[in-house]
């Protein structure tokens, strides 16, 4: 029945091993496609797939060029215009020209108060945020597998271990779990009394985030696990004298990587806003570090709503089209993989 | 029944038991000394020692940690604030208060601003959810569905601004959002709260919408609506008798969750708005470091979240009569 993929021919890991692939809806003709292809197959099909695909995939390449395109565009985020171009500010440091200042100079405007470029800033503020999301959610995805798959896999004390933690991590606020502990961990780095540089503020988010952020994982991961685990195919390799460490590698986890790679798309939008909330709260990232959420905090002064409330724009409709994009394509990869799941 | 209730009460007393002391090793048993945090970046030594013995922190952490469960359990008089009654989870560093009091000062703001959202939100979000249910396939459906989808991808801390800019500032058709207390001036109450319910509940009401309409749609197709149907029962009957009461339990789930994270302090909210609820209480601490009265947020917001899991799982036995407690 259900053999086990052979993923050691490389390429893309095989996945989708609750279906057999003969009774798809595709009939017959499928015969010789590995559930992978079938999956990419349906997913090129789904046109709000791909869209959403392209627009994700958009976000990131900014991200990632941020640097080139301010060198192209000839400005950078941390340039205080109100020092350097005061003539374009009033007295209270609101752009004199309308819509926010927005000119062929400067395409997104520039920033009440200080002066910044919104443009660059964004990009950079997109930069920020989509770096450290990423990171947290490897590091999410790293933990969810590792504990996740252990307590499936063994059971018993290290299934009641894990699963109490879970339990008791579940039942910690959140949102004032970050905020109440980011002072402490970043206390634990530097010295109250000296400025908290940058790089200390980013891992002190990606810790508290990861922290609270495995557990939902974990849990999904430890199911999966657990009806693997008593399927005849892991018997079969548990006979034939394999490892555990080689089941888990070789049998467990080609065949999780669904569940796996649909929650982290879930998964990733979620630690952008989070970071953001953190940000705007005034506890994530500060200036003069460009960062998405801090925009927030930036748009909610009342030298904002009273004067410019086109600077909110931009990085308001921004994130929703990145998490309207991510959760869309989210929906799409799972169906992709799962076309029986219900809307 | 009893034994469900008190089974899980005590479960939920271990669970706040140990956050207690996590909590307590995160703020005061780091390597680093709480003091600094206190003091800030204008400190002598002579300050730093007279810190450590005012807040006992010359003593060992479990010493520490016990005296902190005395007095949350007894209370205590050994404070120079004056005496501090059980729960006493001791005095803030910054303002000198005592912490259980200020939190319950506090409390009205929050609770007014989470259980008028939460009302508007949870029977926005049905009735939307349920009429797209309904009507299944049709452009309202559609229209709902696409809505939602864009609505629950919206921030509060994008949205919230957005109708202070547009609807105080520029336009001056409201006051701004403030708290007035609901005995005294049941008015003022209503118009300082409605922006922040209106934007609180817009975006739950999305993720209610969205809910409500899938789970209505699994009831749909369950066996003994089916049934129900074939039986010759109208559509309308089965909608609203059989089929609505199975699509209330993940809502309910849903809902418990959301109002007792709500009740221990709509954070994003309240900052957004400038109430001075709980959320808000624990912004400020943050940027003050006060230890004393962010443990005692952390405490109260955890103790709302485990009491509203425990009045949902009470909930199901009523919504399903399959289900038993015991």
């Amino acid at each position: 029945m259900t053999s086990p993929p052979k993923a050691e021919g490389g390429g893309t890991p095989v996945v989708g091993g609750e279906r057999e692939p003969g009774k798809g809806p595709e009939g017959g003709q499928v015969e010789g496609r590995s559930p992978g292809r079938l999956m990419w197959i349906r997913f090129k099909r789904d046109r709000v797939g791909v869209v959403s695909a392209f627009v994700v995939g958009f976000f990131f390449l900014i991200g990632l060029l941020a640097p080139l395109i301010s060198k192209v565009y000839g400005k950078d985020p941390f340039t205080v215009y109100a020092d350097e171009r005061p003539e374009l500010f009033d007295s209270a440091g609101v752009p004199v020209q309308p819509n926010g200042g927005i000119s062929g100079e400067f395409w997104f405007g520039l920033e009440p108060g200080n002066g910044y470029d919104v443009f660059t800033k964004l990009i950079y503020g997109i930069r920020t945020s989509l770096m450290i999301s990423l990171t947290v959610t490897v590091a999410v995805v790293l933990t969810g597998i590792v504990l996740g798959v252990t307590a499936g896999y063994l059971g018993g004390k290290a299934d009641f271990a894990i699963g109490r933690l879970i339990d008791f991590l579940l039942a910690i606020p959140a949102q004032l779990f970050f905020i109440a502990s980011m002072p402490v961990v970043v206390s634990l780095f530097v010295s109250p009394r000296d400025e908290t540089p940058t790089y200390v503020r980013v891992v002190a988010l990606i810790a508290v985030q990861w922290l609270l952020g495995w557990m939902s994982l974990g849990r999904i991961l430890r199911g999966a696990t657990l009806s693997l685990r008593e399927r005849e195919f892991i018997e079969a390799a548990r006979v034939s004298g394999a490892t555990s460490e080689r089941i888990i590698r070789k049998e467990i986890l080609p065949n999780v990587v669904t569940p796996l790679l649909v929650q982290s798309t879930y998964l990733l939008p979620n630690f952008v806003t989070a970071e953001a909330a953190l940000s705007f709260l005034g506890v994530g990232i500060v200036e003069p570090t460009p960062d998405w959420g801090q925009m927030f905090a930036k748009a909610s002064t009342e030298l904002v709503l009273q004067n410019d409330i086109t600077y909110m724009f931009f990085p308001g409709v921004s994130m929703i089209i990145f998490v309207i994009a991510f959760n869309l394509l989210g929906d799409s990869v799972r169906d992709a993989f799962d076309p029986k799941s219900a809307r | 029944m009893l034994r469900f209730l008190v089974r899980r009460t005590l479960g939920a007393v271990v669970i706040l038991f140990l956050l207690s002391v996590v909590t307590f090793l995160l703020f005061f048993g780091m390597p680093r000394d709480p003091a600094l945090l206190i003091c800030g970046k204008t400190c002598t030594p002579a300050n730093i020692e007279n810190i450590h013995h005012v807040l006992g922190l010359d003593k060992s952490i479990p010493e520490q940690y016990l005296t902190f469960l005395h007095n949350i359990v007894l209370g205590s008089d050994s404070f120079d604030q004056g005496p501090c009654p059980a729960p006493c989870f001791g005095y803030s560093y910054h303002t000198n208060e005592a912490v259980w009091p200020t939190l319950m000062d506090r409390l009205p703001t929050t609770v007014s601003l989470t259980l008028g959202a939460a009302v508007v939100f949870l029977v926005a979000g049905l009735a939307t959810g349920l009429l797209a249910a309904w009507k299944r396939g049709s452009l309202i459906d559609k229209t709902v569905t696409a809505g939602s989808m864009v609505i629950s991808s919206m921030q509060i801390y994008f949205l919230g601004p957005l109708a202070l800019a547009l609807l105080v500032y520029q336009s001056h058709l409201f006051e701004k959002p403030a708290y007035h207390n609901l005995t005294s001036d049941p008015v003022s109450w209503f118009s300082g709260l409605l922006i922040p319910w209106v934007v609180l509940s817009t975006i739950f009401a999305a993720q209610y919408t969205r809910m409500a309409r899938s789970s209505m749609i699994e009831q749909l197709q369950e066996e003994h609506v089916r049934t129900a149907r074939a039986k010759g029962m109208s559509r309308r009957y089965v909608f609203f008798r059989y089929a609505w009461r199975g699509s209330l339990i993940p809502v309910v789930t849903i809902f418990g969750i959301d109002l007792g994270s709500l009740l221990g302090g709509a954070i994003i909210t309240e900052t957004t708005f400038g109430l001075p609820g709980i959320g808000q209480l624990a912004v400020q601490s943050v940027f003050f470091s006060d230890l004393p009265l962010l443990l005692g947020v952390m405490l109260f917001a955890a103790t709302m979240i485990l009491l509203f899991n425990i009045i949902v799982d009470t909930c199901y036995a009523f919504i399903d009569p399959r289900v038993r407690l015991s």
